[in-house]
Protein backbone atom coordinates (compact mmCIF):
# COMPACT_ATOMS: atom_id res chain seq x y z
CA UNK A 1 0.00 0.00 0.00
CA UNK A 2 1.35 3.72 -0.78
CA UNK A 3 1.43 5.01 2.66
CA UNK A 4 1.87 8.34 1.30
CA UNK A 5 -1.59 9.02 -0.52
CA UNK A 6 -3.52 11.10 2.66
CA UNK A 7 -6.56 9.27 1.61
CA UNK A 8 -5.41 5.91 1.92
CA UNK A 9 -3.07 6.48 5.07
CA UNK A 10 -6.43 8.16 6.69
CA UNK A 11 -8.84 5.29 5.59
CA UNK A 12 -5.82 2.78 7.24
CA UNK A 13 -5.59 4.39 10.43
CA UNK A 14 -9.56 4.40 10.99
CA UNK A 15 -9.32 0.51 9.96
CA UNK A 16 -7.51 -0.03 12.80
CA UNK A 17 -8.81 2.30 15.32
CA UNK A 18 -12.08 0.23 14.40
CA UNK A 19 -9.97 -2.97 15.11
CA UNK A 20 -10.73 -4.09 11.62
CA UNK A 21 -7.03 -4.95 10.56
CA UNK A 22 -6.53 -8.22 11.36
CA UNK A 23 -3.06 -9.70 11.77
CA UNK A 24 0.18 -8.90 10.36
CA UNK A 25 -1.55 -6.03 8.77
CA UNK A 26 -2.62 -5.39 12.46
CA UNK A 27 1.06 -5.39 13.42
CA UNK A 28 2.67 -3.96 10.63
CA UNK A 29 0.60 -0.85 10.75
CA UNK A 30 1.62 -0.89 14.95
CA UNK A 31 5.32 -0.65 13.21
CA UNK A 32 5.02 2.06 11.18
CA UNK A 33 3.24 4.23 13.47
CA UNK A 34 6.49 4.52 14.80
CA UNK A 35 8.32 6.09 12.29
CA UNK A 36 5.80 7.92 9.97
CA UNK A 37 3.87 10.45 11.82
CA UNK A 38 1.29 11.25 9.57
CA UNK A 39 0.25 7.72 9.96
CA UNK A 40 0.57 8.66 14.00
CA UNK A 41 -1.25 11.48 13.50
CA UNK A 42 -4.28 10.24 11.50
CA UNK A 43 -4.42 7.75 14.15
CA UNK A 44 -4.47 9.45 17.04
CA UNK A 45 -7.77 11.79 15.24
CA UNK A 46 -9.33 8.66 14.56
CA UNK A 47 -9.17 7.59 18.14
CA UNK A 48 -10.62 10.86 19.37
CA UNK A 49 -13.69 11.12 17.16
CA UNK A 50 -14.08 7.99 17.54
CA UNK A 51 -14.49 8.22 21.90
CA UNK A 52 -17.81 9.68 22.37
CA UNK A 53 -18.50 6.00 21.43
CA UNK A 54 -16.56 4.92 24.67
CA UNK A 55 -17.46 7.71 26.63
CA UNK A 56 -21.78 7.18 26.21
CA UNK A 57 -21.61 3.34 27.50
CA UNK A 58 -22.65 3.28 31.36
CA UNK A 59 -19.40 3.18 33.55
CA UNK A 60 -19.15 -0.23 35.42
CA UNK A 61 -17.03 -0.50 39.02
CA UNK A 62 -14.44 -3.59 38.99
CA UNK A 63 -14.93 -5.84 41.81
CA UNK A 64 -13.04 -4.61 45.05
CA UNK A 65 -10.47 -6.74 44.57
CA UNK A 66 -9.08 -5.43 40.80
CA UNK A 67 -7.01 -2.77 42.12
CA UNK A 68 -5.28 -4.79 44.72
CA UNK A 69 -4.24 -7.12 41.95
CA UNK A 70 -2.81 -4.23 40.10
CA UNK A 71 -1.08 -3.20 42.74
CA UNK A 72 0.21 -7.01 43.27
CA UNK A 73 1.55 -7.29 39.37
CA UNK A 74 3.14 -3.93 39.23
CA UNK A 75 5.41 -5.41 42.00
CA UNK A 76 4.81 -1.89 44.69
CA UNK A 77 4.24 -3.92 48.10
CA UNK A 78 4.77 -0.66 49.81
CA UNK A 79 8.08 -0.26 49.28
CA UNK A 80 7.64 2.88 47.42
CA UNK A 81 8.80 6.28 48.93
CA UNK A 82 5.67 7.86 46.92
CA UNK A 83 3.85 4.92 48.38
CA UNK A 84 4.41 5.94 51.59
CA UNK A 85 4.42 8.95 51.39
CA UNK A 86 0.38 8.59 49.76
CA UNK A 87 -0.39 6.55 52.57
CA UNK A 88 0.47 9.26 55.27
CA UNK A 89 -1.51 11.42 53.30
CA UNK A 90 -4.09 9.06 53.29
CA UNK A 91 -3.68 8.58 57.19
CA UNK A 92 -4.06 12.33 57.74
CA UNK A 93 -6.79 12.99 55.34
CA UNK A 94 -9.20 10.38 57.24
CA UNK A 95 -8.14 12.28 60.57
CA UNK A 96 -8.83 15.50 58.71
CA UNK A 97 -12.19 14.22 56.99
CA UNK A 98 -13.65 13.12 60.46
CA UNK A 99 -12.74 16.45 62.04
CA UNK A 100 -14.42 17.95 58.91
CA UNK A 101 -17.61 15.70 59.21
CA UNK A 102 -18.26 16.28 62.74
CA UNK A 103 -18.34 20.32 61.77
CA UNK A 104 -20.20 19.61 59.10
CA UNK A 105 -22.74 17.84 61.27
CA UNK A 106 -23.09 20.94 63.37
CA UNK A 107 -23.60 23.16 60.32
CA UNK A 108 -25.80 21.14 58.71
CA UNK A 109 -28.40 21.33 61.88
CA UNK A 110 -27.21 24.99 62.24
CA UNK A 111 -28.30 25.33 58.91
CA UNK A 112 -31.85 23.41 59.37
CA UNK A 113 -32.73 24.72 62.31
CA UNK A 114 -32.29 28.34 60.92
CA UNK A 115 -34.21 27.28 57.27
CA UNK A 116 -36.85 25.23 59.59
CA UNK A 117 -37.58 28.71 61.85
CA UNK A 118 -36.75 31.46 59.83
CA UNK A 119 -37.63 30.74 56.01
CA UNK A 120 -38.85 28.12 53.70
CA UNK A 121 -36.08 27.57 51.37
CA UNK A 122 -36.86 27.64 47.74
CA UNK A 123 -37.12 24.86 45.53
CA UNK A 124 -35.76 24.54 42.01
CA UNK A 125 -36.46 21.50 39.93
CA UNK A 126 -34.11 19.13 39.17
CA UNK A 127 -35.72 16.39 37.18
CA UNK A 128 -38.99 14.50 37.15
CA UNK A 129 -38.26 10.99 36.99
CA UNK A 130 -40.33 8.27 34.81
CA UNK A 131 -39.39 5.62 33.13
CA UNK A 132 -40.21 5.78 29.09
CA UNK A 133 -43.77 7.14 28.71
CA UNK A 134 -44.55 6.05 32.16
CA UNK A 135 -46.34 7.67 34.82
CA UNK A 136 -43.47 9.71 36.62
CA UNK A 137 -42.12 8.21 39.88
CA UNK A 138 -40.38 10.76 41.94
CA UNK A 139 -39.96 14.62 41.69
CA UNK A 140 -36.96 15.79 42.19
CA UNK A 141 -36.15 19.72 43.72
CA UNK A 142 -32.88 21.58 45.18
CA UNK A 143 -31.95 24.75 46.55
CA UNK A 144 -30.59 27.21 44.66
CA UNK A 145 -27.28 26.58 45.96
CA UNK A 146 -28.16 22.63 45.71
CA UNK A 147 -26.95 22.18 49.63
CA UNK A 148 -30.42 20.27 50.20
CA UNK A 149 -32.42 18.15 47.56
CA UNK A 150 -36.08 17.52 48.25
CA UNK A 151 -37.63 14.07 47.02
CA UNK A 152 -41.49 13.30 46.18
CA UNK A 153 -42.78 10.29 45.22
CA UNK A 154 -45.51 10.97 43.25
CA UNK A 155 -46.50 7.94 41.27
CA UNK A 156 -47.31 4.06 42.54
CA UNK A 157 -43.52 2.79 43.47
CA UNK A 158 -43.08 -0.97 43.46
CA UNK A 159 -39.92 -2.51 44.94
CA UNK A 160 -38.57 -6.30 44.89
CA UNK A 161 -38.00 -7.70 48.39
CA UNK A 162 -34.46 -6.55 49.61
CA UNK A 163 -33.90 -3.73 46.99
CA UNK A 164 -33.43 0.22 47.20
CA UNK A 165 -33.72 2.72 44.62
CA UNK A 166 -30.94 4.39 44.36
CA UNK A 167 -30.67 8.44 42.52
CA UNK A 168 -27.34 9.31 41.06
CA UNK A 169 -25.73 12.50 39.62
CA UNK A 170 -23.61 11.71 35.80
CA UNK A 171 -21.45 14.18 35.26
CA UNK A 172 -20.78 15.01 32.07
CA UNK A 173 -18.05 13.90 30.04
CA UNK A 174 -18.29 10.34 30.92
CA UNK A 175 -16.71 10.70 34.74
CA UNK A 176 -18.18 7.77 37.04
CA UNK A 177 -21.73 8.49 38.29
CA UNK A 178 -21.86 10.07 41.71
CA UNK A 179 -25.12 8.76 44.43
CA UNK A 180 -26.86 11.44 45.81
CA UNK A 181 -29.01 9.07 47.94
CA UNK A 182 -31.72 6.18 47.89
CA UNK A 183 -35.32 7.24 46.76
CA UNK A 184 -38.32 7.10 49.00
CA UNK A 185 -41.00 4.46 47.84
CA UNK A 186 -43.42 6.74 49.39
CA UNK A 187 -43.54 10.24 51.14
CA UNK A 188 -41.27 12.75 50.51
CA UNK A 189 -37.60 13.22 51.66
CA UNK A 190 -35.47 16.05 52.38
CA UNK A 191 -31.47 15.97 52.76
CA UNK A 192 -28.40 17.92 52.40
CA UNK A 193 -26.27 16.97 50.01
CA UNK A 194 -22.52 16.76 50.86
CA UNK A 195 -20.12 19.15 49.45
CA UNK A 196 -19.08 16.31 46.95
CA UNK A 197 -22.58 15.74 46.02
CA UNK A 198 -22.78 19.24 45.56
CA UNK A 199 -20.24 20.28 43.39
CA UNK A 200 -21.28 16.80 40.84
CA UNK A 201 -24.44 17.44 41.20
CA UNK A 202 -24.01 21.41 39.95
CA UNK A 203 -21.88 19.84 37.28
CA UNK A 204 -24.09 16.98 35.90
CA UNK A 205 -26.29 17.06 32.99
CA UNK A 206 -28.51 13.69 33.84
CA UNK A 207 -29.09 12.00 36.54
CA UNK A 208 -30.17 8.43 37.07
CA UNK A 209 -31.41 5.85 38.80
CA UNK A 210 -30.43 1.84 39.65
CA UNK A 211 -31.81 -0.78 41.68
CA UNK A 212 -29.49 -1.78 44.64
CA UNK A 213 -29.57 -3.88 47.07
CA UNK A 214 -31.44 -2.95 49.94
CA UNK A 215 -29.38 0.22 51.66
CA UNK A 216 -27.90 1.61 48.55
CA UNK A 217 -25.17 0.29 46.31
CA UNK A 218 -22.27 -1.54 48.12
CA UNK A 219 -19.50 -0.20 45.75
CA UNK A 220 -20.27 3.27 45.15
CA UNK A 221 -21.22 3.14 42.01
CA UNK A 222 -24.48 1.50 40.11
CA UNK A 223 -24.58 -2.03 40.32
CA UNK A 224 -28.25 -3.20 39.38
CA UNK A 225 -29.74 -2.17 36.49
CA UNK A 226 -30.80 1.51 35.57
CA UNK A 227 -34.38 2.29 35.31
CA UNK A 228 -34.21 6.03 34.56
CA UNK A 229 -31.91 8.24 33.01
CA UNK A 230 -32.93 11.60 32.26
CA UNK A 231 -31.70 15.08 31.75
CA UNK A 232 -31.38 17.86 34.68
CA UNK A 233 -33.66 20.75 34.26
CA UNK A 234 -31.69 24.05 33.95
CA UNK A 235 -31.10 26.99 35.91
CA UNK A 236 -34.36 29.06 33.63
CA UNK A 237 -36.41 26.35 33.42
CA UNK B 1 -16.26 15.54 34.73
CA UNK B 2 -13.18 13.55 33.02
CA UNK B 3 -10.63 16.61 33.44
CA UNK B 4 -7.89 15.98 30.53
CA UNK B 5 -5.70 18.21 32.03
CA UNK B 6 -6.15 16.28 35.79
CA UNK B 7 -5.61 12.97 33.84
CA UNK B 8 -2.54 14.33 32.36
CA UNK B 9 -1.02 15.24 35.60
CA UNK B 10 -1.52 11.65 36.58
CA UNK B 11 -0.40 10.36 34.13
CA UNK B 12 3.09 12.41 34.33
CA UNK B 13 2.89 11.09 37.73
CA UNK B 14 2.76 8.16 36.95
CA UNK B 15 5.66 8.03 34.54
CA UNK B 16 7.87 9.34 37.63
CA UNK B 17 6.83 6.07 39.75
CA UNK B 18 3.99 7.42 41.92
CA UNK B 19 1.70 4.19 42.49
CA UNK B 20 -0.79 6.50 44.18
CA UNK B 21 -1.74 8.76 41.18
CA UNK B 22 -1.94 4.92 39.26
CA UNK B 23 -4.55 3.84 42.31
CA UNK B 24 -5.89 7.60 41.64
CA UNK B 25 -6.28 6.83 38.14
CA UNK B 26 -7.80 3.48 38.35
CA UNK B 27 -10.48 5.25 40.49
CA UNK B 28 -11.37 7.85 37.77
CA UNK B 29 -10.98 6.29 34.72
CA UNK B 30 -11.70 1.99 35.36
CA UNK B 31 -15.58 2.17 35.53
CA UNK B 32 -15.47 4.10 32.03
CA UNK B 33 -12.98 1.25 30.58
CA UNK B 34 -14.38 -1.79 32.22
CA UNK B 35 -17.69 -0.46 30.33
CA UNK B 36 -16.00 -0.49 27.18
CA UNK B 37 -13.99 -3.67 27.65
CA UNK B 38 -17.40 -5.77 29.02
CA UNK B 39 -19.37 -4.93 25.55
CA UNK B 40 -16.30 -6.08 23.55
CA UNK B 41 -15.70 -8.92 25.57
CA UNK B 42 -18.95 -10.38 26.79
CA UNK B 43 -17.65 -11.35 29.74
CA UNK B 44 -17.11 -10.38 33.13
CA UNK B 45 -14.17 -11.99 34.23
CA UNK B 46 -11.92 -11.61 30.92
CA UNK B 47 -13.26 -7.87 30.76
CA UNK B 48 -11.69 -7.17 34.31
CA UNK B 49 -8.37 -9.37 33.41
CA UNK B 50 -7.90 -7.40 30.15
CA UNK B 51 -8.38 -4.20 32.67
CA UNK B 52 -5.82 -5.28 34.72
CA UNK B 53 -3.46 -5.55 31.47
CA UNK B 54 -4.22 -2.08 30.40
CA UNK B 55 -3.66 -1.01 33.25
CA UNK B 56 -0.14 -2.22 33.92
CA UNK B 57 0.06 -1.35 29.91
CA UNK B 58 -0.82 2.38 31.58
CA UNK B 59 2.31 2.38 33.97
CA UNK B 60 4.63 0.88 31.84
CA UNK B 61 4.25 3.32 28.89
CA UNK B 62 2.92 6.35 30.87
CA UNK B 63 5.88 7.95 30.37
CA UNK B 64 5.59 7.85 26.77
CA UNK B 65 1.78 9.70 26.70
CA UNK B 66 2.65 12.63 24.90
CA UNK B 67 -0.42 15.23 25.55
CA UNK B 68 0.87 17.41 22.53
CA UNK B 69 -0.62 14.33 20.57
CA UNK B 70 -3.87 13.68 21.87
CA UNK B 71 -5.77 13.26 24.70
CA UNK B 72 -5.44 11.36 28.00
CA UNK B 73 -8.95 9.49 28.01
CA UNK B 74 -8.47 8.87 23.92
CA UNK B 75 -4.86 6.87 24.89
CA UNK B 76 -6.31 4.79 27.36
CA UNK B 77 -9.45 3.85 25.89
CA UNK B 78 -7.07 3.02 23.35
CA UNK B 79 -4.45 0.89 24.92
CA UNK B 80 -8.08 -1.03 26.33
CA UNK B 81 -9.49 -1.52 23.29
CA UNK B 82 -5.97 -2.97 21.91
CA UNK B 83 -5.91 -5.25 24.56
CA UNK B 84 -9.69 -6.32 23.48
CA UNK B 85 -9.16 -6.75 20.25
CA UNK B 86 -6.13 -8.47 20.88
CA UNK B 87 -7.93 -11.14 23.00
CA UNK B 88 -10.75 -11.35 20.66
CA UNK B 89 -9.14 -12.06 17.62
CA UNK B 90 -6.51 -15.01 19.84
CA UNK B 91 -8.93 -17.39 17.71
CA UNK B 92 -11.88 -17.90 20.45
CA UNK B 93 -14.62 -18.42 19.21
CA UNK B 94 -16.78 -15.27 19.58
CA UNK B 95 -20.57 -15.52 20.65
CA UNK B 96 -23.30 -13.75 18.10
CA UNK B 97 -24.68 -10.59 18.80
CA UNK B 98 -28.75 -10.73 20.03
CA UNK B 99 -31.22 -9.16 17.22
CA UNK B 100 -31.41 -5.98 20.19
CA UNK B 101 -27.60 -5.69 20.19
CA UNK B 102 -28.02 -5.24 16.50
CA UNK B 103 -30.74 -2.67 16.54
CA UNK B 104 -29.02 -0.73 19.27
CA UNK B 105 -26.16 -0.68 16.98
CA UNK B 106 -27.86 0.58 13.99
CA UNK B 107 -30.03 3.31 15.86
CA UNK B 108 -27.14 4.26 18.10
CA UNK B 109 -29.18 3.26 21.10
CA UNK B 110 -25.52 3.18 23.27
CA UNK B 111 -26.13 1.66 25.94
CA UNK B 112 -30.28 0.48 26.09
CA UNK B 113 -32.57 2.82 28.01
CA UNK B 114 -29.67 3.32 30.75
CA UNK B 115 -27.50 4.97 28.05
CA UNK B 116 -25.55 8.01 28.59
CA UNK B 117 -25.73 9.19 25.27
CA UNK B 118 -27.77 12.27 25.53
CA UNK B 119 -24.38 14.09 26.25
CA UNK B 120 -22.77 12.47 23.15
CA UNK B 121 -25.75 13.27 21.29
CA UNK B 122 -25.51 16.54 21.95
CA UNK B 123 -22.20 17.49 22.22
CA UNK B 124 -20.08 15.69 20.07
CA UNK B 125 -19.56 15.84 15.90
CA UNK B 126 -19.78 12.15 15.89
CA UNK B 127 -23.11 11.73 16.85
CA UNK B 128 -24.33 14.27 14.74
CA UNK B 129 -22.23 12.99 11.56
CA UNK B 130 -23.56 8.84 12.57
CA UNK B 131 -26.88 10.21 12.89
CA UNK B 132 -26.01 11.63 9.15
CA UNK B 133 -25.28 8.18 7.77
CA UNK B 134 -26.98 5.52 5.98
CA UNK B 135 -28.39 2.73 8.83
CA UNK B 136 -26.02 0.04 7.63
CA UNK B 137 -22.82 2.05 7.34
CA UNK B 138 -24.20 3.33 10.90
CA UNK B 139 -24.37 0.08 12.02
CA UNK B 140 -21.32 -1.30 10.36
CA UNK B 141 -19.05 1.41 12.38
CA UNK B 142 -20.71 0.96 15.62
CA UNK B 143 -20.54 -3.15 15.66
CA UNK B 144 -16.70 -2.58 14.47
CA UNK B 145 -15.54 -0.04 17.39
CA UNK B 146 -17.83 -0.84 20.09
CA UNK B 147 -19.23 -4.56 19.89
CA UNK B 148 -15.02 -5.51 17.95
CA UNK B 149 -16.76 -7.58 15.60
CA UNK B 150 -14.72 -8.12 12.62
CA UNK B 151 -16.12 -7.34 8.75
CA UNK B 152 -16.92 -10.91 8.38
CA UNK B 153 -18.87 -11.33 11.28
CA UNK B 154 -20.50 -8.01 11.17
CA UNK B 155 -21.61 -10.10 7.24
CA UNK B 156 -22.81 -12.98 9.07
CA UNK B 157 -24.54 -10.79 11.81
CA UNK B 158 -26.46 -8.78 9.57
CA UNK B 159 -26.98 -11.45 6.73
CA UNK B 160 -25.65 -9.44 4.19
CA UNK B 161 -22.51 -10.22 1.91
CA UNK B 162 -19.11 -9.19 3.10
CA UNK B 163 -18.48 -7.11 0.18
CA UNK B 164 -20.98 -5.00 1.04
CA UNK B 165 -19.99 -4.51 4.45
CA UNK B 166 -16.52 -3.73 3.16
CA UNK B 167 -17.85 -0.83 0.90
CA UNK B 168 -20.00 0.40 4.13
CA UNK B 169 -17.16 0.44 6.28
CA UNK B 170 -14.95 2.33 3.35
CA UNK B 171 -17.87 5.01 2.86
CA UNK B 172 -18.70 5.24 5.56
CA UNK B 173 -15.57 6.04 7.62
CA UNK B 174 -15.06 8.48 4.57
CA UNK B 175 -18.58 10.75 5.22
CA UNK B 176 -17.95 10.28 9.01
CA UNK B 177 -14.27 12.59 8.53
CA UNK B 178 -15.87 15.14 5.67
CA UNK B 179 -18.88 15.29 7.99
CA UNK B 180 -16.73 15.66 11.02
CA UNK B 181 -14.24 18.19 9.44
CA UNK B 182 -17.14 19.95 7.90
Amino acid sequence: MNYERPELLDQLAATHVLGLLRGRARVRFEHLCATRPRLLAARLSWEDRFLPLALALMPVAPSADHWPAIRRRINLAGALPSDSAARRRGFSARRWWSVAAAASVIATALLVGKLTVWSAPEWRPVAVLAQTSATPLWRVERTADSRRLVIHTVGPVQIAAARSYELWALPAGGAAPVSLGLLPVHGDIERALSAEQRSWLQKATQVAVSVEPSGGSPTGLPTGPVIIVTSIATASS
Amino acid sequence: MLDQSELEGLLRQCAGGDAAALQALHRRVAPQLLAVLLRLLRSRAQAEDALQDAFIRIWQEAGRFDQSRGRAMAWMVSIARNRAIDLLRAARPMLMLEEAELADAEQLRVAGPADRAEFSRTQSALWRCLEALGAQQRQCLVLAYQYGLTQQRIAASIAQPLGSVKSWVRRGLESLRRCIES
